[in-house]
């Protein structure tokens, strides 16, 4: 590596941060024979899709510990596979326990969840196949909208409405009844959702819970079936299904950064960028903790949009009024991650038992009622951290034996809701009375958790934004709500990849769609810093 | 063995509520022979003036009026028929702290007021107001346009969608930005943009959770918000105020309107079938028996009342019902409603003064006014309620014996559905005490100057008023249940799958409030229909 201080080295595209979707941009731009630097302040790129060894002989995703899942284009484009991601997709996507000692699982194939559910209620069993058929059609266009970059509402280009066409067709193809159902439910809320489809509220609370994960939303808050409908786009399991890649997170990233390379991206990691020079509205350099200077024709942020514009870009070169919206936008955190080492399996008296684990090889839903997830969300409204937090629990190590010694385990937990700014207090002060928290509520589930715990590894909202660079805590960059969504993400007028500051884009969550570890913003910015590159 | 009542009508309307009676003028103007049947003694529905106590004359339930179509008022002339608004001035919320938030229509002194609290939030205020009435500019006409069917391809109805989309693109951007908020976020997020006192933020986020059973922090609350700003008097925007002789006094004036123009209106008689034959609406069935016929049924009672009750089972498509169920009803409002011997003296104001005049809104802060939606989530009545009231004797005497007084308290949040085990008929005077409590401990003489109580549930809305789980929107307005989803995806344009039975209540486009709205769109479209007859 040239020692650059003396004159700054030129690079025609540089990119800060090396998270899922810088890495995609990279690969996406180097295909197309540019020779984008990736940036990445840690000593890894993976930004929240990373494993770590929090233990010793113990590796779990430290963040992320399931995809969104990836877009399929990009999956196939990265050849990611081929780069050594090895995908895991137990057949048993959700396992939802409820504190009767009951246990409900859902699986990838709808009819035998369709089986589980009739052990709950004949009328939901039935329902089940259809709602995931009205999920699945309206994912369809969705996915499609998705896929777009969203049109400038001002003047539409031609491919602009091209693309609003298609979309248009699509939503008519749907027909009268799902179009409409897609207009009513965007801005419903997920409990009325669910509770017009089935009566078991054990179902009911698992399914709502996707329309929540990672908001500021309880399931009684209006727009958070549209989370719900974004999420489908990507997977039509009501419930979502267990994505999972061997070794963690992590490989996935890995996978994506060797792709990156092999198209001819350079990754410099372990080097952070603190400040993008502007000279006449323009982006010109950015400038690395070690003074380094790197001047580039392109400059692309996988950080989010406040990051971005209001640290590494010295805000005075921005109009006052997009300073204002900016900081305007909502991104308040809500989740935090505890990952365990464990000294065995833990039996979940739902399961009565059952020892081989199979039920716990996907995903493991803790938040039985919409009341005890409303409840859960009530608390955060007022600072305070849930008491009886919604959990979505994963045992990699049951797919994964590699990532725990042998008989050991590591367990993954999303924790929600744990708001980032805590009334009267912080989240050092906090951070035990967390952990304490939620192995009390796991304990309920699985009373033999306590004792075989070797240890736990507490990510507060703080720890998301100081270690991992994510405003707020906010795992998506921003929340996921109708005014800051497609068009308005991260602002109106400001959702197609550019900022007010030329040469300088964001290809991150914090862009539209921005759902969660897909891949989508950064496959979408892309295409249209592609086509500015072109020009 | 049925009657036949000789008379045949061009239109029966069901129900004489305000929106019932504007339908019915509108129609009777245009040459229709139209009869108007109410099931109570008295006319009005929830905008009704009754004497419930001797000497004491109650607006029992909707108790100020600012939504009123100025194009109604001025068609059906209702000034020359009695109407007359007296303004409301100002909103007075007195705080624990022993201080207060007050604001009147005098800028000067309100922008001093709430500098008082913060000179930020003084200069964002005027601002605010601006931007609110560049959003009422294009939220206006929609108001007054029959939706579109966006999923037709009816030329015709996508011009209207065009019509909207020419104003939104004629928005400087500024205005579409905050458009889309407002049509998207919560009453509290929208504000926080704009304010930083607390209990400026709470007051002003009251309105837009008014009738429905969400919170201030709720998405979808900031719209209700703008619905409420939209208040229009006299060209005047967002002021509010009383009619001389109660709400019913607009009832009044506009069933003198509609009796003018030739309308029939009877009370006490009340409907229990409507009568369908082959696909068709024939006429109504009265409780009583007796049979009327007419060409065109207009029903201003809400959907479940209209299709669930007084259409025979079997007569409509599974699916349009299903879709009727799916309607978000949920009252979340109570009425209490006080005669005093004296008026109420606030501890932060003490005696008598301007501040009585206007409203008087509980309204703290956004905590307290959060905390009471959390309590009606899970089927309790608010243990500290958002309150909104109002003493009409102060502008208008006549209401009650001399020197004697009334206050009208509107109570948020009172849900509908108790959780299990509690129901209102029990919990009615706990609820009753429950808001003299609240109201004691900014007024403690409160509790020593009440001469007569009459609490309103939203049970009480639904038996006596005929409001569906009480909502006094019939149906809440929250943003899956407006335009042209209201009151059922494909049904918004008043019609109805059954030929000649239409929808002219407040569940229909543009929704609740003493607005008409809904009234004279149906008349107009029912015209239309008599002309593509013709």
């Amino acid at each position: 590596m040239p020692e650059g201080k003396t004159m700054p080295q030129t690079r025609d595209v540089v990119i800060i941060g090396g998270g899922h979707n810088g890495l995609v941009t990279a690969f996406y731009l180097a295909k197309a024979g540019f020779k984008p630097l990736v940036i990445e302040r840690r000593p890894q790129p993976g930004g929240a899709a990373i494993t770590e060894e929090f233990h010793p002989g113990f590796r779990c995703s430290i963040l992320a510990h399931a995809a969104g899942p990836l877009r399929p284009d990009v999956v196939r484009d990265m050849q990611l596979e081929k780069h050594g991601l090895k995908l895991i997709t137990p057949d048993v996507a959700v396992t939802s326990l409820s504190p009767d000692v009951r246990a409900l699982i859902l699986y990838n194939d709808a009819n035998k969840s369709a089986q589980e559910i009739s052990k709950f209620s004949q009328k939901d069993a039935a329902k089940y196949p259809e709602f995931q058929e009205s999920l699945a059609k309206m994912g369809k266009v969705i996915g499609e909208a998705l896929t777009l970059a969203p049109p400038n509402i001002d003047n539409p280009s031609s491919s602009d409405l091209w693309g609003m066409l298609k979309t248009g067709r699509a939503v008519r193809n749907l027909g009268k009844k799902d179009m409409y159902r897609l207009l009513r439910w965007g801005p419903m809320a997920v409990a009325d959702l669910v509770s017009e489809y089935f009566e078991t509220e054990l179902l009911r609370a698992t399914i709502a819970a996707r329309g929540i994960f990672g908001t500021f939303l309880g399931p009684w808050s209006a727009g958070s079936s549209l989370v719900l409908l974004i999420r489908a786009a990507g997977d039509a399991h009501p419930a979502g299904s267990a994505w999972f890649a061997a070794g963690g997170m992590g490989s996935l990233t890995q996978a994506m950064a060797s792709a990156a390379q092999q198209a001819g991206a350079e990754i410099r990691s372990g080097a952070e960028v603190i400040e993008v020079r502007v000279k006449d509205g323009t982006a010109t350099s950015v400038v690395l903790s070690t003074g380094e200077e790197i001047s580039a024709k392109a400059i692309i942020s996988n950080a989010d949009p406040k990051r971005t514009l209001l640290k590494l870009v010295d805000p005075t070169h921005l109009a006052p009024d997009f300073v204002m919206k900016l900081q305007h936008y909502r991104m308040p955190g809500t989740v935090a991650k505890v990952n365990l080492a464990l000294s065995g399996l833990p039996r979940f008296t739902a399961l009565n038992g059952a020892s081989d684990g199979n039920a716990l090889t996907g995903r493991i839903h803790i938040g039985p009622e919409i009341d005890y997830l409303e409840r859960a969300f009530d608390e955060s409204k007022y600072g305070n951290f849930s008491r009886q937090p919604y959990l979505e629990v994963a045992i990699p190590s049951l797919t994964d034996p590699s990532l725990a010694p042998a008989g050991k385990h590591v367990m993954s937990i999303y924790v929600q809701y744990a708001p980032y700014k805590l009334k009267n207090s912080d989240w050092e002060t906090q951070r035990n009375a967390l952990g304490q928290t939620v192995v009390q509520t796991l304990a309920q589930y699985a009373p033999n958790l306590p004792e075989m715990i070797l240890t736990h590894q507490i990510i507060t909202p703080q720890d998301l934004e100081d270690t991992y660079g994510l405003t707020g805590g906010h795992i998506f960059h921003g929340e996921l709500s109708l005014d800051q969504f497609f068009t308005m993400r991260p602002l109106l007028d400001w959702a197609r990849y550019r900022t007010p500051i030329q040469n300088l884009y964001l290809c991150g969550s914090g862009t539209h769609p921005g759902a969660g570890l897909t891949g989508g913003s950064g496959a979408n910015a892309a295409r249209e810093i592609l086509k500015e590159l072109k020009r | 063995m049925a009657v036949s009542t000789g008379t045949k009508y061009d239109v029966i309307v069901i129900g004489g509520g305000h929106n019932g009676l504007v339908n019915a003028a509108y129609l009777a103007r245009a040459g229709k022979k139209v009869l108007v049947l109410e099931r109570r003694y008295v006319l009005g529905g929830a905008a009704v003036t009754e004497e419930v106590f001797p000497g004491f004359k109650f607006s029992v339930c909707s108790y100020v009026v600012s939504l009123l179509r100025p194009e109604i008022i001025r068609d059906l002339n209702l000034p020359r028929h009695g109407l007359e608004i007296l303004p409301l001035d100002g909103t007075f919320t007195p705080m624990p702290s022993g201080d207060y938030l007050w604001r009147v229509n005098d800028h000067g002194k309100t922008h001093r007021e709430i500098a008082r609290h913060s000179k930020l939030d003084a200069e964002a205020y005027d601002e605010f107001g601006k931007a609110m009435q560049a959003m009422c500019r294009f939220v206006k006409p929609i108001l007054s346009m029959v939706p579109p069917d966006p999923a037709t391809l009816n030329p015709k109805e996508l011009m209207k969608l065009l019509f909207i989309g020419r104003r939104f693109q004629g928005m400087t951007s500024e205005d579409k930005y905050n458009q889309v908020q407002l049509m998207t976020m919560s009453a509290i997020d929208f504000l926080d943009q704009w304010f930083e006192t607390d209990v400026l933020k709470a007051t002003m986020s009251a309105s837009g959770i008014i009738g429905t059973l969400l919170g201030v922090r709720s998405p979808g609350t900031a719209y209700v918000l703008l619905h409420h700003y939209m208040g229009e008097i006299d060209g005047a925007f967002r002021s509010w105020g009383f009619a001389r002789g109660g709400t019913g006094a607009i009832s009044n004036a506009i069933a003198d309107a509609a009796r003018e123009a030739g309308a029939e209106i009877r009370t006490e008689a009340g409907i229990a079938k409507i009568i369908v034959k082959n696909g068709k609406a024939k006429g109504v069935v009265l409780a009583n028996g007796d049979e009327i016929y007419a060409d065109i049924i207009s029903s201003s009672v809400d959907p479940r009342l209209t299709f669930t009750k007084f259409i025979e089972d079997g007569t409509l498509p599974a699916e349009f019902l299903e879709e009727v169920r799916r309607y978000k009803f949920r009252g979340s409002s109570g009425k209490v409603n006080l005669a005093l011997d004296a008026l109420p003296n606030f501890k932060c104001m003490p005696g008598p003064g301007a501040h009585l005049r206007g409203a008087i809104s509980i309204s703290p802060s956004v905590e307290y006014m959060e905390k009471a939606y959390d309590d009606a989530k899970y089927g309790n009545f608010s243990r500290r309620p958002y309150i909104d009231m109002v003493i009409p004797t102060l502008t208008d005497p006549s209401v009650a014996p001399p020197g004697k007084h009334i206050m009208s308290c509107f109570v948020q949040y009172a849900p509908y559905k108790l959780r299990p085990g509690l129901n209102w008929d029990d919990q009615k005077e706990a609820f009753g005490d429950n808001v003299i409590n609240t109201i004691a401990e900014y007024a403690p003489n409160i509790k020593d100057i009440i001469l007569h109580r009459q609490v309103v549930t939203p049970l009480d809305l639904e038996r006596d008023f005929g409001l569906s789980e009480g909502n006094i929107f019939q149906g809440e307005l929250s943003l899956e249940q407006l335009f042209f989803l209201r009151p059922v995806p494909g049904w918004a344009q008043f019609r109805t799958p059954i030929k000649n039975l239409y929808m002219c209540g407040s569940a229909t486009h543009p929704g609740g409030g003493i607005m008409g709205g809904p009234g004279r769109l149906a008349a107009l479209e029912i015209l239309k229909d008599f002309k593509g007859a013709a």
